[in-house]
């Protein structure tokens, strides 16, 4: 750590850094996603992903703890003038660590429940499953780059309060179906999930573009 | 983040680093002109207003008044070490005068650590990280001053060392440094003494203008170097808590108190990592050590400005002063621990009782020693 001190660096304080982690933590993010909603909507062994997703996890709130700890450095040291900065990057590794916590939930789903194989337009959900997925990737890009441009992020957020609206109607007309609970609960859990999961990737984007959000943007996912 | 492009530095590196060495450059005029001040001032004078540093223990008081009224030890212990090169205080007196100092340099995390007063949890390692510093240093002075004072012992090894560099004592050393501060200080001095005859007035001048400019170089070259250096620093610190401490994070408080000039720096950055739980104690213990011998740079920066080995002397006993220390409350495994418990017992009486934190500063670092220099100087 004292050649740590001696070696000069080209980055700005360990921001650079600090993003290229929260990427890599997104990715892991996707990847938990990835096997848990694979899981729960075809036949495959949810046990044969557990351990996988559980490692995983550990892994994003290693992660998560490790850069709060470091962006804690970056006040001590530089002092107070990228407060806002990293209050964001707090806010952001947050969002990250809880998609990690409800690719969980999904898991809990499918472990526990009768599974989504034979769900009523089980294609739509794993076309929903793939678009969510590329979510993952494009928040990803836009929070790497330091200039993406405004209309990019608007954009992004646009499309996911579009698939949030519609996640939670699907949830509020399973809430009134008379079909069967067995059927409907498992559902309806897990639009809710993938609403919550959506709804973070906005909360990350929008956060690596605007640190502190105006009162009228406000994430209201109750997560 | 469309914020973290944002931050600037004013100035260019390298324009950063040549404003740095012309303020070291300025830093040691000012000791320059210190001593000759105090040299003009006559021996009558000297004798009025060093007379209290005769008594070890009203010099140990002076040292951490001193350091606590400027809130530097490197400011202190250039300006002890200007004093003795200009022969108004011996060796003798100097040293527990650069021990009080230590002391006194720790009022400035403690301070910071008060910051953190009304979260219970958070408090308790923020004054916790802060006290020990304390403790090791009264403890270190609590033992080797003694010593000092029966054996010479301190003094005896800067002395050694001192001979070997640049003679002995009493002789004239023809610093190169000197030399170049030479010019500068000849205009000081026709300057003031164009404002009177009187060598007093001459003198008291020289000695403002050499103070003002000591602690006002070092103020910049600690914000400059600080701004220099602030992304090695945060690099290192990120190191320092994913491997933990020991040699090397002492190496480490050292490397960085010497880049910035200032012990108070480090161990100050350190105490909101320990109240948010970051470092432990036990991690944070070492770093204060390292910069505690880092700090000691600026006096062996500000003897190369003295033209009396005497100076140098009282330099090499500051260091020779904190790794004795170390080697005696820190290798010993015997006292590692006790620093550490007192500032943990301390930090729990203080989160009882919010007011006996604000009581231990204002007592240890101005109470106390006020009573030391009133009663014994």
């Amino acid at each position: 750590m004292v050649l740590e001190f001696l070696r000069r660096g080209s980055n700005d304080g360990g921001f650079d850094h600090i993003v290229a982690k929260a990427v890599s933590m997104l990715g892991d993010a996707r990847h938990s996603f990835d096997l848990a909603t694979l899981a729960l909507l075809t036949d495959s062994d949810p046990t044969e992903v557990s351990e996988d997703i559980w490692a995983t996890d550990r892994r994003i709130n290693e992660a998560e703890q490790q850069l709060r700890a470091e962006l804690i450095v970056h006040v001590a040291v530089h002092g107070t003038a990228d407060i806002g900065s990293v209050m964001g990057f707090t806010l952001l590794l947050k969002k990250i660590e809880r998609i990690g916590d409800q690719a969980k939930n999904i898991l809990e789903i499918a472990e526990n429940g009768p599974g989504l194989s034979d769900a009523v337009r089980n294609d739509d959900l794993r076309t929903e499953r793939q678009t969510v997925s590329a979510m993952f990737a494009e928040a990803g890009e836009l929070l790497g780059d330091a200039d993406a441009s405004e209309a990019a992020v608007d954009d992004f957020a646009e499309r996911a309060h579009v698939m949030t609206t519609d996640l939670q109607n699907r949830i509020d007309e399973l809430m009134n179906s008379d079909r069967p609970g067995r059927e409907v609960i498992p559902l309806a859990f897990y639009h809710r999930f993938v609403r919550r999961i959506v709804a973070n990737l906005a909360g990350v984007v929008r956060t690596s573009a605007e640190p502190v959000h105006h009162l009228d943007e406000v994430d209201d996912t109750d997560d | 983040m469309s914020s973290r492009q944002l931050r600037t530095t004013e100035l260019p590196t390298a324009v950063r680093a040549i404003v740095v060495l012309g303020l070291i450059y300025l830093f040691l005029i000012g000791v320059s002109s210190l001593e000759t001040g105090i040299k003009i001032m006559g021996e009558d004078t000297q004798e009025r207003l060093f007379s209290a540093a005769s008594n070890p223990v009203a010099a140990l008081c002076i040292g951490v008044l001193g350091t606590v009224l400027v809130q530097s030890s490197s400011a202190s212990t250039s300006i002890i070490v200007g004093l003795v090169a200009s022969g108004a205080i011996g060796v003798d007196g100097a040293v527990p005068m650069i021990m009080g100092a230590n002391i006194g340099t720790t009022v400035t995390n403690t301070l910071v650590s008060l910051g953190h007063i009304r979260q219970s949890n958070e408090f308790r390692r923020a004054f916790a990280a802060a006290t020990v510093h304390d403790f090791f240093n009264v403890l270190a002075v609590a033992i080797l001053l003694p010593i000092e004072l029966l054996f010479g012992t301190i003094s005896g090894i800067a002395q050694w060392i001192s001979e070997r560099l640049v003679g002995a004592e009493g002789t004239e050393w023809k610093s190169p440094v000197k030399a170049w501060v030479k010019e500068p200080v000849s205009v000081l001095q026709d300057l003031w003494e164009s404002f009177g005859s009187s060598n007093t007035l001459h003198g008291i001048l020289m000695v403002v203008t050499g103070l003002v400019i000591v602690l006002s170089a070092l103020t910049l070259i600690t914000r400059n170097m600080r701004t220099l250096v602030a992304d090695q620093v945060e690099r290192s610190v990120n190191a320092l808590l994913s491997r933990g401490g020991g040699a090397i994070a002492l190496l480490l408080g050292l490397v960085i108190t010497i880049a910035v000039q200032s012990s108070s720096i480090t161990t100050s950055i350190l105490i909101p990592l320990a109240g948010a739980g970051v470092i432990s104690l036990r991690n944070a213990y070492p770093v204060t050590l390292g910069a505690n011998v880092g700090t000691t740079i600026t006096a062996l920066l500000a003897s190369l400005a003295a033209s009396s080995p005497e100076a140098l002397t009282v330099a090499l006993a500051h260091t020779t002063f904190n790794v004795a220390g170390i080697l005696l409350l820190y290798v010993l495994p015997f006292f590692r621990d006790v620093p550490i418990r007192a500032a943990e017992l301390l930090a729990d009486t203080a989160v009882e009782r919010r007011s006996s934190a604000v009581a231990y500063v204002a007592f240890v670092f101005i109470v106390l020693p006020l009573i030391g220099v009133v009663v014994l100087g």
